[in-house]
């Protein structure tokens, strides 16, 4: 469903991201891993228009999305789960969610939606009417998961869901987006806890320097020296 | 005079207060412009409507048709300004300070530094009063205090209940995640401040109904304006809408008490005290984070 | 980035030798100028660039040095007017006095300004400014309404009398401005070059991150606040010497404008930008007067705040001081020749002249052209990193050599073989009645490396919070080497003993990563000068494997590096016990390996340490003892084993992934 072909990015003089080539299938859960500044956010953030390519080409659903405005990507069914959550702390948890479906596609039937999410996380429906600012990390976690699914996406963009997070409700949140690619949802996960990601995805990409070095299954990486030395410290 | 009929008359003054600050309030809260060049485009609108009601012969109010539009336009074009140069928080004080000070004097070039108004013959609110029992109550303030309120109430409901006005609500924390839900900023930021624009044009409209205008005036609204934007909260439509009410209020209350020169005073410690105690605004409600 | 080198290098005492005698030759030209052919025009110009000039730096000081831009300059000003005007027009009280009584005045009311606007943290950035823009308001408001100042007709002065060797009353005028430039000057001066103004400058960049490392904010704020109410006191007081008649509209808002359009203009964080910015814009401002402008004046202005703010936010002071022979000679030369030809007049060529050289030193300045310039300072290469961050090379060979060797001192450090460093009693904390920590109590000793673990929300950072004096407990006592840390400000309980990191680092962004470092030093317990602060910061640099960045820029470095940075500047306040809050978040582990050998090295050097980690681990690799929180209680705490299987901590706070 996604797939990334000859991606290049730049900061300013700084190539961040040199041909990178990598696919996301329906229902897929694929992590992708690598050291700090390996540019991860900036694949990330690239997909999600957040940053321009600089040459190479997006496709979701068989649409290029290359260069195209974030708030245009998200009508065509990416959403973001930014690093550190970033949910909006002055708004209530449900106008959070609320704001997950502003595109208009999404906001046909958001209640639908909504009630989806809540099942997914009840905490949620619990603390519907607080502000966002006044959740827990694990909480403004379920929140930022939950706001970007009721932008009825087609693919999820997760940054380091696990940052900050106590391990207990790490595995929550993994649970969860196993949830989530069960209904068919393809899930990228950049996530720097890499045991963790290897073990709940399917796939998963090396990214060391801009460039992809390996990838293949999550058993099949586990084993190769490329993770094991420069990502894993082992 | 009695005392309710000072404090009624009052915070009905604090309607015009309220439409002054609307939008300095929403385009601070929300796009972080603290826009100084707002007080300029109300001056603008001032003097547009002297300028249409002298030409044209015809009631104040009518004039909101062209200069809400007008100035809907400038306030959008002043905003896409912003925008493009990234003009945001202490830069925006320093370059709409730089800004207004241009208006001013373009308009002192126009219309000199004489006091102007509306042709008494074409403005019946000038001298109008409702009369209620014991109380009067001058029909400008009223009118002012009508369009306060259905500008205002309208405006806080359009940003709680929809889509849009929580997409704005949502830019104003963090534009870039909400550019990743679709929320086009330069497209909302430009509206925003087109209907800021729009909100100045009525309040020089509000203004003239009752006042003279001159160049210099623009500054002497700072301080009732900051006053009620800091007191009601930034992007607090309601609380500017109550702040205005309570500014108008105390200031009537000073005035007949003391001298209408410690209004400035009387304010400016309001602020520091607000500012003390309630640094997210008087009236807004809940936890702050 | 050389900068704060290059300023210390001088020396104060030269640097105000320097100055003063500068201003003594000017001082007697101006006392010469009849015989020198010089108009008495040519006097009053002079004297009115130092009278901006004089106000420019008293606003600089707070609003230049440490960010707190203030709209309320007329207020110093006004009351130094006004303490002329009323002390000699109505008390008979001698001018050469009312001066520094003008200063007092002003001096008083910052004191006034600063004890209400610092004493909150709220009050910062567009709120302070707001703030100041209502003094002259309500200072206006007063002296219209009070028969002893104003009373709504103004004041008059009476003529001065002056000695002989003063030609005239413009003469005497100039004298006055100039002994005040001098004096501000000299301040300014003095301020920038020490450590005032090192602070400062602190303050500016991350205001929380300079009072934990022992900035005394407050302090530094206030003082910076009472220096420009002083100087802007005198200041205004010298202006009302030269004027018959005060009215209350020296409260006005031209006057904060014009004064913060010089600063900016001219650079706000050097003290010679505003001098430079004094002279330009108030030579603008007379040729508008001259050619017959004046009254598009407010229209220039505004133009030029708008396109400065715009296009050189930094100020031209930057840019003339990269090339400053290069600016000088192109004014002298459009100037010499300008004058030479005799078509233009002194005004015109003055002004063509400094706009020439100003332009010059813009392009010069630019990226594309600076590269080519050899004496250009802004293309000063900095070193090259010997090795790219983030990379395996960073992180590689020496963290694996230096994990060995620091595991003897580790094991060595037992539970209890030290004296108690911190001690924690019972403490207690509400947020608007959610209770973040309650009744906590524990201890950590010499040589210890206790983690602090719990779910999101347990109250961990509040307790680094309480622990670095941030804000106080509600109930409880934290002690510190056996020393109460209630009522101290953050700057004294980091004194006592206590450094910490930010989860999120918050670098100083205008110094350069080893001045980052050298400031916590210059703070710290020993107090040392800049130059000694160096030396002891390279060898903190080292420590964390930064000493290849010691001249970058903070924003070069990547998030790993800055967290080294973060430990670095720690450290370097000599702390006995170091906070760690999350410093390893968002790492990779390779990374992470890197970072544990440098903590296994700060403490191998003596000192204990706290770490709020989620990382099992890390958790393991490090602690002696491990310490948990739950929803704001103490639940376990003791020997990382027995802790991590204590099923209370599993069911709370581990999961699936125990240990």
């Amino acid at each position: 469903m996604l797939e990334v072909r000859g991606l290049q990015a730049r900061y300013g003089d700084a190539q961040a991201l040199w041909g990178v080539d990598l696919d996301v299938l329906d229902g897929e859960m694929v992590c992708l891993v690598g050291p700090n500044g390996a540019g991860k956010t900036t694949l990330v953030q690239t997909i999600a228009g957040l940053h321009r390519a600089h040459s190479g080409s997006i496709w979701v659903d068989r649409v290029e999305l290359t260069r195209m405005p974030a708030h245009k990507v998200c009508d065509h069914g990416v959403a973001t789960v930014p690093e550190g959550r970033r949910v909006f702390g002055h708004m209530s948890v449900r106008d959070n969610l609320l704001l997950g479906a502003y595109r208009r596609t999404a906001r046909r039937d958001y209640r639908t939606t909504e009630e989806e999410v809540y099942g997914l996380f009840p905490r949620l429906r619990e603390r519907a009417g607080q502000y966002a600012a006044s959740l827990s990390g694990g909480e403004q976690q379920m929140l930022a998961i939950g706001r970007a699914l009721m932008a009825k996406p087609r693919l999820l963009l997760l940054d380091e869901p696990s940052l900050g997070l106590a391990p207990v409700i790490v595995d929550q949140v993994f649970d969860a987006l196993a949830a989530v690619s069960a209904t068919g949802i393809g899930v990228l996960v950049v996530e720097q806890d890499v045991q963790r990601a290897l073990s709940a995805c399917s796939r998963g990409y090396v990214l060391i320097e801009g460039r992809i070095v390996t990838s293949g299954s999550t058993d099949a990486l586990r084993a190769t020296d490329e993770v094991r030395q420069r990502v894993l410290g082992m | 005079m009695n005392a309710f009929q000072v404090v009624l008359s009052g915070a009905l003054l604090g309607g015009l207060y309220a439409l002054m600050a609307a939008g300095v309030s929403v385009t601070w809260g929300i796009l972080r412009v603290i826009n100084l060049a707002h007080f300029g485009l109300i001056l603008l609108g001032a003097y547009l409507t002297y300028e249409l009601v002298t030409a044209w012969r015809i009631d104040p109010i009518l004039t909101i048709v062209v200069t809400a539009p007008v100035l809907f336009v400038l306030g959008a074009a002043l905003q896409w300004a912003y925008d493009r140069l990234n003009i945001v928080e202490f830069n925006s004080l320093l370059v709409s300070f730089g800004l207004l000070i241009i208006i001013i004097q373009i308009a002192q070039d126009i219309w000199t530094a004489d006091h102007l108004e509306v042709p008494r013959a074409n403005n019946r609110y000038v001298t109008g009063a409702l009369t209620l029992g014991r109380l009067s109550v001058p029909t400008s303030r009223i009118v002012a205090l009508l369009l306060a309120v259905v500008l205002l109430g309208g405006g806080h409901l359009v940003l709680r209940r929809t889509f849009l006005g929580r997409g704005m609500r949502a830019f104003a924390q963090d534009r870039t995640v909400a550019a990743a839900f679709g929320i086009d900023h330069r497209r909302l930021s430009v509206l925003l401040g087109g209907a800021a624009g729009a909100s100045a044009g009525v309040a020089g409209m509000a203004f003239m109904l009752a006042n003279f205008v001159q160049p210099t005036a623009a500054y002497e609204w700072f301080g009732i304006v900051f006053a009620v934007v800091i007191l009601g909260g930034l992007g607090d439509l309601l609380g500017t809408l109550l702040a205005g009410i309570s500014v108008g209020a105390l200031t009537g209350v000073i005035s007949q008490v003391w001298s209408q020169r410690y209004v400035t005073v009387a304010l400016f410690i309001a602020i520091i005290v607000a500012l003390v105690l309630r640094p997210r605004g008087v009236f807004t409600r809940g936890r702050t984070a | 980035m050389t900068a704060p080198a290059r300023a210390v290098r001088g020396g104060l005492p030269r640097g105000l030798l320097i100055l003063v005698a500068t201003n003594a030759v000017i001082g007697v030209l101006g006392l010469l100028s009849q015989h020198l052919g010089v108009t008495e025009y040519n006097v009053v110009l002079v004297s009115t660039v130092l009278f901006w000039a004089t106000q420019a730096t008293s606003w600089n000081i707070l609003s230049g040095f440490a960010g707190y831009f203030s709209f309320g300059q007329g207020a110093f000003y006004g009351v130094g007017v006004y303490s002329m005007a009323v002390l000699t027009g109505r008390h008979g009280v001698n001018y050469l006095l009312s001066i520094p009584v003008g200063g007092l005045v002003g001096g008083a009311l910052a004191v006034l300004i600063g004890a209400v606007a610092f004493r909150l943290r709220s009050l910062r950035g567009e709120i302070f400014a707001l703030l100041t823009l209502a003094v002259p308001f309500i200072l206006s408001a007063i002296a219209l309404n009070s028969q002893a100042i104003d009373g709504g007709v103004g004041q008059s002065l009476p003529t001065p009398s002056f000695p002989h060797w003063v030609p005239n009353f413009q003469h005497l005028v100039f004298l006055l401005n100039l002994v005040v430039a001098t004096i501000a000057f000299a301040v300014a001066l003095a301020v920038h070059r020490s450590r005032v103004g090192r602070g400062l400058a602190a303050l500016h960049d991350a205001e929380d991150a300079a009072e934990v490392l022992g900035v005394p904010t407050f302090r530094y704020k206030m003082l910076a606040i009472v220096l420009g109410g002083v100087l802007g006191g005198m200041g205004g007081a010298v202006w009302a010497v030269g004027h018959y008649v005060i009215v209350d509209s020296v409260f006005n808002l031209y006057f904060p404008l014009l004064v913060i359009l010089i600063c900016i203009a001219g650079g706000r964080r050097h003290w010679l930008g505003p001098v430079i910015g004094a002279v330009l814009l108030v030579v603008l401002q007379e040729w508008l007067t001259a050619s017959n402008l004046g009254n598009h004046r407010d229209i220039v202005l505004g133009v030029l705040l708008v396109a400065i703010v715009v296009f050189a936010p930094a100020g031209l002071f930057q840019r003339l001081r990269a090339h400053p022979w290069l600016a000088l000679g192109v004014f002298l030369v459009v100037f010499i020749s300008l004058v030479a030809s005799g078509f233009y007049a002194d005004l015109d060529a003055l002004l063509y002249g400094m706009i020439a050289a100003v332009i010059v030193a813009i392009v010069a300045g630019a990226p594309a052209i600076a590269r080519r310039l050899p004496s250009g300072r802004a293309a000063s290469p900095t070193p090259a990193p010997t090795a790219l961050p983030g990379t395996g090379a960073a992180a590689g060979a020496p963290a694996q050599t230096v994990r060995a060797s620091s595991a003897v001192p580790q094991r060595a450090a037992q539970r209890g073989g030290g004296r108690v460093l911190v001690s924690i009693r019972g403490v207690s904390k509400n947020f608007g009645g959610v209770r973040a920590l309650e009744n906590v109590s524990f201890e950590v000793a010499e040589g210890e490396i206790v983690g602090l673990v719990g779910p999101n929300g347990s109250g961990k950072t509040t307790l680094v919070n309480l622990l670095s004096g941030a804000m106080p407990p509600d109930g409880g006592t934290i002690f510190i080497d056996g020393r109460s840390i209630k009522g101290l400000a953050a700057h004294k309980v980091a004194h006592a003993g206590v450094a910490r990191t930010y989860q999120i680092p918050k670098p100083f962004a205008s110094m350069t990563v080893l001045d980052n470092v050298a400031m916590a030093v210059m703070f710290g317990r020993t107090g040392a000068s800049l130059p000694e602060a160096r030396e002891h910061a390279r060898r903190h640099l080292t420590t964390v494997h930064l000493g290849h960045l010691a001249e970058s820029p903070p924003a070069s470095l990547n998030l790993h590096q800055r967290q080294l940075l973060e430990m670095a500047r720690a450290i370097a306040a000599e702390p006995s016990v170091l906070v760690l809050d999350e410093a390893l978040a968002g790492l990779n582990p390779a990374e992470i390996d890197d970072a544990v050998a440098v903590i296994q090295r700060i403490h191998a050097a003596g000192i204990s340490i706290i770490i709020v980690e989620h990382l099992l681990r890390v958790l393991q690799q490090l602690a002696t003892r491990i310490v948990v929180l739950n929803r704001g209680a103490l639940i376990a705490d003791g020997a990382p084993a027995q802790v991590l299987n204590d099923p209370t901590v599993v069911h709370a706070y581990l999961g699936r992934q125990r240990a």
